[in-house]
C-alpha cells in the first residue's frame, strides 16, 4: 500500500469525525460554551478572591488544560463512540484497519479542535484577566499542549477499550475519566495538598508533570518534564496495544456483533 | 482460481452470556465454496448464519477450527483478506449524519484508497448503484430500500474478491427485493466474484444461489443444489385444493412435476415443482369434481425443516 493509501486510513477517522462535528450543535457547546463558562467562572473566582497574579495564572492553566483535555480526550472516544451510537461498528472492523490508525486519526481532530478551544481560552485570558499564556515563548506552551494532547489520547484509549469489553454502557467512562484526572493532576490546586494515597496516584498521572512544566514558566518552582514525557509516551504505548487486544478480545467475545445490534 | 472462496474445517463458536452462560452457536461447520458460487446460507432465526458469515469475513473468530479465505489462513492474512473482500448486511447501519458520498468516501479511505482512485471510485459504485440522486442524502434520511444499497455500494468500495451479504434483502418490498437480487446477480456476473449470502426467502435462495446450506441449531443439515434439495426434500408450491366429489388422487400423482401428494377426504395438497408449468394439467384433473376452495402456498422455510426433520 502506498503512503497516501495508509495515511488515508489514519484521516479517515479524522474525517469522520470532521463531518459529524461540523453538523451537531452540540459541538459548538463542547467548543465554546462549556470551555467558556468553565474560564469564565475560574476567572472571576479569582478577581473576587483577589489573588496575586501567580495565583491567577496558576488557576487559570488549570482551567485552560482541563478543557483542552476534554474536547481532544472526547474526539478520540469518538471514534468508537460514534460507531456505536450509530451501530455502524462492524463497518469499521471488516476493514482492513489497526487499532493505531483509529486513534490517531481521531487524535489528529482531537488536537485541532483542542487548538481551537486552546486559542479561544487563550485570547480571553489576556483580555479580560490581563494573563499571557506565551509569556514564555512558544516552546512551553507546544510542550504543555503536547503533554495535554497525550493524556487526552490516553484516556480516549481507555474509553474505546472499556467499550469494546464491557459494551454500550462503559461510555459513562468517557464522562467520568477525566473527572477524576482533574481530581488527581493538579488542575487547581498543588498536588502536595492531596492526601497521600491521592499524592501517589497524582504521580502516575502525566499531566500532573506537564503542569508543573508549564506553571513553572510563570511561577518559579521545579518540575520534572522528563518523568511526565516518559510516562506520557509509556502509557500511549500501552494503551494502543491494549487496544488492539481488546479490538482482538471483541472479536473473540462477539462483542463488537453485539455493538452493532 | 484453484483455491476455494472459503474453506472452513470444524468450525466451533459460542456466546457467553453476561452471566457467563456459555451458549453454543455454531457446532463443528465444515464448508467448502467455490471462486464460481453463489452461496446460500439459509437457517431459521438465531440458528447461526449471522455469526458464520462474521467469521468468514474475519469480523469475529471462532473458538475451533481452521479457516482459510481464497486460499490464504485467516488468522495470519486477517489483514490482506479484510483488505481483498467486504461485507454488507441487510439492516445495515452507517454514520446517521453523514451523506451517501461522505459515508462512501469514509470507507474508501479505510480501505487504503485515495486521490484519484478514490474519488473515481466512490462515483462509480453511486453511479452503479443509483444512488446519483441521494448524493448528498443524509444517511438517517434513506429509506430502508436506499440504505441497502448504500451497504451493497460501501461493499463493492474495495473491489473484493468475494463479498458476503447477511439476508441483503430484509425488510424490502418484493419490487425492490427484486432489484436488488437482479443487482447481486450482476455483480457476481460482471466481476466475477463469489458471493456468500444468508437469507430466510426461499425463492431468494432459489433464484440466486448455485449451492445452499441448510443450518438449524448451528449445524449445517443439507447442503446441495435448489433444485437437488428441493426434489430431495420434496419441496414445490403446494395447490391446497378442498372440493366435493371423488378425485382420482393416482392419476394426479403421474403428473410431471408433481412431487407429492397430501389427500384427505375433501382436501388435497399437491406439491408441485414451481419452475415446472404444470399447473393447467392439474386443474383439469378436478374437471369432474366440484372445487369449494384453491391456495397456492410457496414453500416457505417452514416446509423445509419440516421436511429435514424428518
Ligand atoms: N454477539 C453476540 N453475543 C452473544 N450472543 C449472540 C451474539 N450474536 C448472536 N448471538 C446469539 O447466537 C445465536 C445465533 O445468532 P445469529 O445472529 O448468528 O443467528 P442468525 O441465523 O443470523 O439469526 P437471524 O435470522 O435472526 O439473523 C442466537 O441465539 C443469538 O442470540
Ligand atoms: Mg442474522
Amino acid at each position: 500500500m502506498s503512503w497516501q493509501g495508509e495515511l488515508n486510513k489514519y484521516l479517515a477517522g479524522a474525517y469522520k469525525n470532521w463531518i459529524i462535528s461540523k453538523r451537531n450543535v452540540f459541538t459548538l457547546f463542547e467548543l465554546f460554551f462549556w470551555p467558556l463558562i468553565s474560564l469564565l467562572s475560574i476567572g472571576l473566582m479569582t478577581t473576587f478572591l483577589r489573588l496575586g497574579e501567580q495565583m491567577v495564572s496558576f488557576l487559570l492553566v488549570g482551567a485552560v488544560a482541563l478543557s483542552v483535555l476534554q474536547v481532544a480526550q472526547i474526539d478520540v472516544a469518538y471514534v468508537l463512540l460514534f460507531d456505536m451510537w450509530s451501530k455502524s461498528i462492524k463497518n469499521t472492523f471488516t476493514a482492513p484497519v489497526r487499532s493505531y490508525h483509529l486513534i490517531f486519526g481521531s487524535l489528529i481532530f482531537g488536537i485541532v479542535r483542542g487548538t481551537v478551544v486552546f486559542t479561544i481560552l487563550v485570547t480571553l485570558c489576556y483580555f479580560f484577566f490581563g494573563f499571557n499564556f506565551l509569556e514564555g515563548g512558544l516552546i512551553p506552551v507546544l510542550i504543555f499542549l503536547a503533554g495535554v494532547f497525550s493524556v487526552a489520547a490516553v484516556i480516549g484509549i481507555t474509553v474505546c477499550i472499556s467499550i469494546l469489553t464491557f459494551g454500550q454502557k462503559a461510555d459513562v467512562a468517557a464522562w467520568s475519566l477525566s473527572g477524576i484526572i482533574m481530581l488527581v493532576s493538579g488542575i487547581y490546586y498543588p498536588i502536595e495538598v492531596l492526601p497521600a494515597p491521592l499524592e501517589v496516584i497524582a504521580r502516575l498521572v502525566p499531566l500532573t508533570y506537564f503542569l508543573e512544566y508549564y506553571r513553572s514558566v510563570f511561577i518559579p518552582g521545579q518540575h520534572n518534564l522528563a518523568i511526565g514525557i516518559i510516562l506520557a509516551i509509556s502509557y500511549l504505548i500501552l494503551g494502543l496495544v491494549l487496544f488492539e487486544r481488546s479490538i482482538e478480545k471483541a472479536r473473540m467475545t462477539g462483542m463488537i456483533l453485539r455493538l452493532s445490534e | 482460481m484453484s483455491e476455494k472462496a472459503v474453506d472452513a474445517q470444524g468450525i466451533c463458536k459460542s456466546y457467553k452470556s453476561i452471566h457467563g452462560k456459555q451458549s453454543i452457536v455454531l457446532k463443528n461447520i465444515s464448508l467448502k465454496i467455490d471462486q464460481s458460487e453463489i452461496f446460500g446460507l439459509l437457517g431459521p432465526n438465531g440458528s447461526g448464519k449471522t455469526t458464520l458469515i462474521s467469521i468468514f469475513s474475519t469480523l469475529i473468530w471462532p473458538d475451533r477450527g481452521s479457516l482459510r479465505i481464497l486460499g490464504m489462513d485467516a488468522k495470519s492474512n486477517k489483514e490482506t483478506i479484510r483488505s481483498q473482500i467486504n461485507i454488507s448486511t441487510g439492516k445495515s447501519n452507517f454514520p446517521w449524519s453523514l451523506t451517501v458520498q461522505e459515508n462512501l468516501k469514509h470507507y474508501a479511505m479505510l480501505y487504503g484508497m485515495h486521490g484519484q482512485q478514490l474519488a473515481g471510485t466512490v462515483d462509480e459504485v453511486i453511479n452503479a448503484f443509483e444512488l446519483e440522486e441521494y448524493r448528498e442524502m443524509k444517511f438517517e434520511d434513506l429509506s430502508t430500500g436506499l440504505k441497502q444499497r448504500l451497504s451493497l455500494a460501501k461493499a463493492m468500495l474495495n473491489r473484493p474478491k468475494l463479498i458476503f451479504l447477511d439476508e441483503p434483502t430484509a425488510g424490502l418490498d418484493p419490487e425492490i427485493a427484486l432489484k436488488t437480487r437482479k443487482l447481486i446477480r450482476g455483480i457476481h456476473k460482471e466481476q466475477e466474484i463469489p458471493v456468500i449470502l444468508s437469507t430466510h426467502n426461499m425463492l431468494e435462495a432459489e433464484m440466486l444461489c448455485d449451492r445452499l446450506a441448510f443450518i438449524r441449531k448451528g449445524k449445517i443439515v443439507a447442503l446441495d443444489t435448489p433444485d437437488a434439495l428441493k426434489h430431495q426434500l420434496k419441496l414445490g408450491e403446494k395447490v391446497i385444493v378442498h372440493y366435493v366429489g371423488k378425485l382420482e388422487i393416482k392419476e394426479l400423482e403421474k403428473l410431471p412435476g408433481v412431487l407429492n401428494i397430501i389427500a384427505s377426504p375433501g382436501k388435497v395438497e399437491i406439491v408441485v415443482d414451481r419452475t415446472n408449468e404444470n399447473l393447467d394439467s392439474i386443474i383439469k384433473k378436478f374437471a369432474e369434481v366440484r372445487i369449494l376452495d384453491i391456495k397456492i402456498k410457496e414453500p416457505d422455510l417452514e416446509d423445509v425443516f419440516i421436511e429435514l426433520a424428518r
